[in-house]
């Protein structure tokens, strides 16, 4: 497996491609990162979520991937200005969205509670990323046909950007790469045709 | 002002300490090939690369770092592809690689037509970085300008390039399967890579069901099994981490800076020279040849004369001739030996825009090993023994099949454990197209912008044709029936609509042919019009045939270079 088939696989959990950095290289010129704040409580509070879609099982989650901390980087360096304040906004939006459901903070709740809300959040992020997607893809190609034509884009959800996120940053880690999938820096030689069984893992890279 | 050769700074001890027998501008694939012949027959010869150093090994800063130690684990920071939209989007440029590469920003042009230039500025230039794919091209490739009459012939014939093709293999290192196919010449061949288990389905069924379409295994500069001649390059095999563009520690791929240089260094003839920007040739009235170069400091900017009785103009093909265009002399005002007034016209290149993707239904208890350098490949099968579409020339076509991530829905431990599988196959198809040379297809100098060296900026005027689109949908067509019939599902295809330039496959400008009024250069490579200067990069080809053109320029100037030093010891330049 190389980066692009993580990426296709990451494009197919979260409804869409990732977002941020080299995907929007067909045009959108005047599109630059903002400044962001990132407070402690906020990475640990991305740890819980990433552990949440990735969490400790035989293998290392994404918490012990230091996912937290690398949201924090990839949206600082690699997110639009709009994004990053979807992003940001996302935190509490999902804060707040804990605390009505549960009565009590994202942080306080048991990982029950975290699975329970998170699966509902990330069905309707799908949704709405999917649906997103297929309605600008088509606008874009009718723009495509009229020159100087630019279309307005709705938002991204703040979920899609953090299961991506996690997705891409548990899988490119040390644990993740060489712990929940196989990594070998050095292959030696290239062998066309191995066996392999339900339940073995696939390539890092 | 580097024009005013009053003010040229000549080192302390003159003219003779600033003298070689020959002098190479540029450092890539086809420089550092001038540089190890001429080297090798004894010419005391001066590199110049406009670019810093590059030793192999030592400069390879990220050659064995793993995914987890980069910053953003490959990725580009947006400011980074917002300055420089050209650069970022080439497929090799990312976290691990932008280094060897020319950011927008560091070297402007100008685009009278969109043309993605792709520049890697230090010694080895883009020999780092190139695909390493390496076919020779057949007799069909080298007849068809002439045969289909879109462009000049060209002055020699396959059988005539045949051992320099194998003189530069032997070194460089090829892996291939002979093959025994007209339109795809076996070579001198290290052991081949071999297809993986879907590959090889397809590959059956495909020529099971079309007469004339062969699939074989990709050609690749890459030491499967090294010889002695590699070993004493100091190269060891390739170690399939598919890594190439970080620069190979084990000498893996050639490169100039694995191979030809070192090599050429250690005949004691050489002197390389990082950092020295080409201003032009200097050409004297008197003497009717070229005497040496003009050279600015990329750094300080100062202005240095270098003389040596041949030059080899190995600069890129678009370089090379930005530096003939602004060599102008009263007896060139146009340009070096540019008396036809073709020099930066009919540039062509590659036609990438086609790719097919589909699903195959294959083994699930089958998987690979390891990353292999190279693909899948179908030599044209168009218009190959007569003319039969409607359009000129035609495509390679490149696939290679693999095992997708399983995918699944939702979060949690189970969804874990099912990401980590691998999933259902895939297999994806490319075109490389021939493109027809054109005279509006040109470069020329900016009469208006200058870059930071005092030379003018460029200016592209490069597009695609009818020609072009037709051949694209050909392929689009054929793709789709050939994978449907070696049972693909999901067939899909793309149009990536990318600017011509973003292939790294230009060619042409300073053409070669027999007749001076149509062409630059001679059957040897030497300027019609100033007989000791060579070109015998990119910038020299008639045509693009459908195939990788780097291993034809590296036998081109072997042939070239030779040829060099047998006319100067007969005194004939």
């Amino acid at each position: 497996m190389d980066r692009r088939e993580l990426l296709k696989m990451v494009a197919l959990a979260t409804g869409g491609v990732m977002i941020g950095g080299e995907f929007l290289l067909s045009g959108c010129k005047n599109e630059k990162s903002g400044a962001v704040a990132f407070k402690p409580d906020d990475i640990a509070f991305l740890d819980e979520v990433g552990e949440t879609i990735i969490p400790t099982t035989s293998s290392p989650g994404a918490k012990a991937a230091g996912i937290g901390n690398f949201m924090k980087v990839m949206v600082t360096d690699c997110y639009t200005e709009p994004d990053q304040k979807v992003f940001m906004e996302g935190i509490r939006q999902l804060n707040e969205f804990c605390k009505k459901k549960n009565g009590i903070g994202f942080m306080q709740a048991t990982p029950q509670q975290r699975t329970a809300l998170l699966e509902k959040i990330d069905a309707e992020a799908k949704a709405y990323q999917k649906e997103k997607n297929e309605k600008e893809a088509k606008l874009k190609e009718e723009a495509a046909k009229e020159r100087n034509k630019t279309i307005a884009l709705s938002p991204n959800h703040y979920f899609t950007m953090m299961k991506q996120l996690t997705l891409f940053g548990y899988f490119t880690s040390k644990p993740g790469a060489t712990q929940a999938l196989r990594y070998v820096a050095v292959p030696g030689h290239y062998d066309g045709c191995m066996p392999y069984k339900k339940g073995d893992k696939a390539w890092a890279t | 002002m580097p024009q005013d050769t009053a003010h040229v700074n000549i080192n302390s001890g003159g003219v003779q300490k600033n003298t070689y027998d020959a002098i190479v501008i540029g450092s890539g694939i086809s420089g550092g090939w001038a540089a190890k012949e001429l080297t090798e027959k004894g010419l005391k010869t001066l590199l110049l690369e406009r670019g810093r150093d590059v030793v192999h090994i030592k400069d390879y800063p990220t050659a064995t770092l793993n995914p987890w130690d980069f910053t953003h684990r490959g990725r580009m920071p947006l400011k980074v592809t917002t300055e420089n939209p050209v650069v970022a989007r080439c497929y090799a440029f990312g976290e691990a690689s932008q280094h060897f590469f020319v950011k927008d920003t560091e070297h402007p042009y100008v685009q009278e037509k969109p043309f993605d230039w792709i520049r890697g500025y230090q010694v080895g230039g883009k020999s780092l970085l190139w695909a390493r794919q390496t076919q020779r091209w057949s007799r069909f490739d080298f007849e068809g300008p002439e045969r289909d009459a879109f462009a000049v012939p060209w002055p020699f014939t396959y059988n005539e390039i045949a051992p320099w093709y194998s003189h530069v293999e032997k070194f460089a290192g090829i892996s291939g399967n002979k093959d025994g196919l007209e339109t795809l010449p076996d070579g001198e061949f290290l052991p081949p890579w071999d297809l993986n288990c879907v590959e090889k389905t397809i590959q059956q069924r495909i020529m099971q069901q079309y007469k004339n379409r062969y699939v074989v295994q990709g050609r690749c500069a890459h030491l499967t099994k090294p010889n002695p001649i590699h070993v004493e390059q100091g190269r060891t095999q390739c170690q399939a981490r598919s890594l190439c563009e970080r620069g190979c520690p084990f000498g893996g791929y050639f490169s100039s800076n694995a191979s030809t240089i070192p090599w050429a260094q250690k005949t004691g003839n050489l002197t390389l020279v990082p950092e020295s920007v080409v201003h032009s040739i200097i050409y004297d009235e008197k003497l009717q040849k070229a005497t040496g170069v003009r050279v600015i400091n990329a750094v300080t900017k100062e202005a240095t004369e270098y003389y040596a009785k041949i030059i080899f103009v190995n600069a890129s093909t678009i370089n090379t001739n930005l530096i003939l265009l602004n060599s102008v002399s009263n007896r060139f005002p146009n340009g070096l030996g540019n008396d036809s007034g073709l020099l930066g016209k009919f540039i062509a290149f590659h036609n990438y825009r086609g790719h097919v993707t589909a699903s195959f239904d294959g083994p699930q208890d089958k998987y690979y090993y390891g990353r292999r350098p190279t693909q899948a490949m179908m030599p044209n099968f168009r218009n190959v023994y007569h003319q039969e579409t409607d359009f000129l020339r035609g495509y390679m076509v490149h696939y290679s099949a693999g095992r997708a991530r399983a995918s699944a829905d939702g979060i949690g431990a189970a969804f874990k454990d099912a990401i980590t599988e691998a999933g259902n196959w895939y297999v994806s198809m490319m075109m490389q197209g021939e493109t027809i040379p054109k005279e509006t297809n040109h470069v020329r100098l900016s009469t208006t912008e200058k870059d930071e060296w005092g030379i003018p900026q460029l200016i592209t005027s490069v597009a695609y044709d009818d020609n072009d689109e037709k051949l694209l949908k050909d392929f689009l067509t054929q793709g789709s029936e050939m994978l449907a019939a070696a049972g693909c599902t999901n067939i899909q295809t793309h149009d990536s609509k990318q600017a011509p330039g973003l292939d790294i496959h230009e060619m042409g400008g300073v053409r070669m042919g027999k007749d001076p009024k149509t062409a630059l250069l001679n059957e040897w490579n030497q300027m019609h019009h100033c007989k000791n200067v060579f070109v015998t990069d990119g910038a020299c080809m008639v045509s693009t045939s459908t195939q990788n053109p780097s291993l034809t320029y590296m036998a081109i100037t072997a042939r070239a270079a030779n040829y060099a030093v047998e006319q100067l010891k007969k005194n004939n330049i």
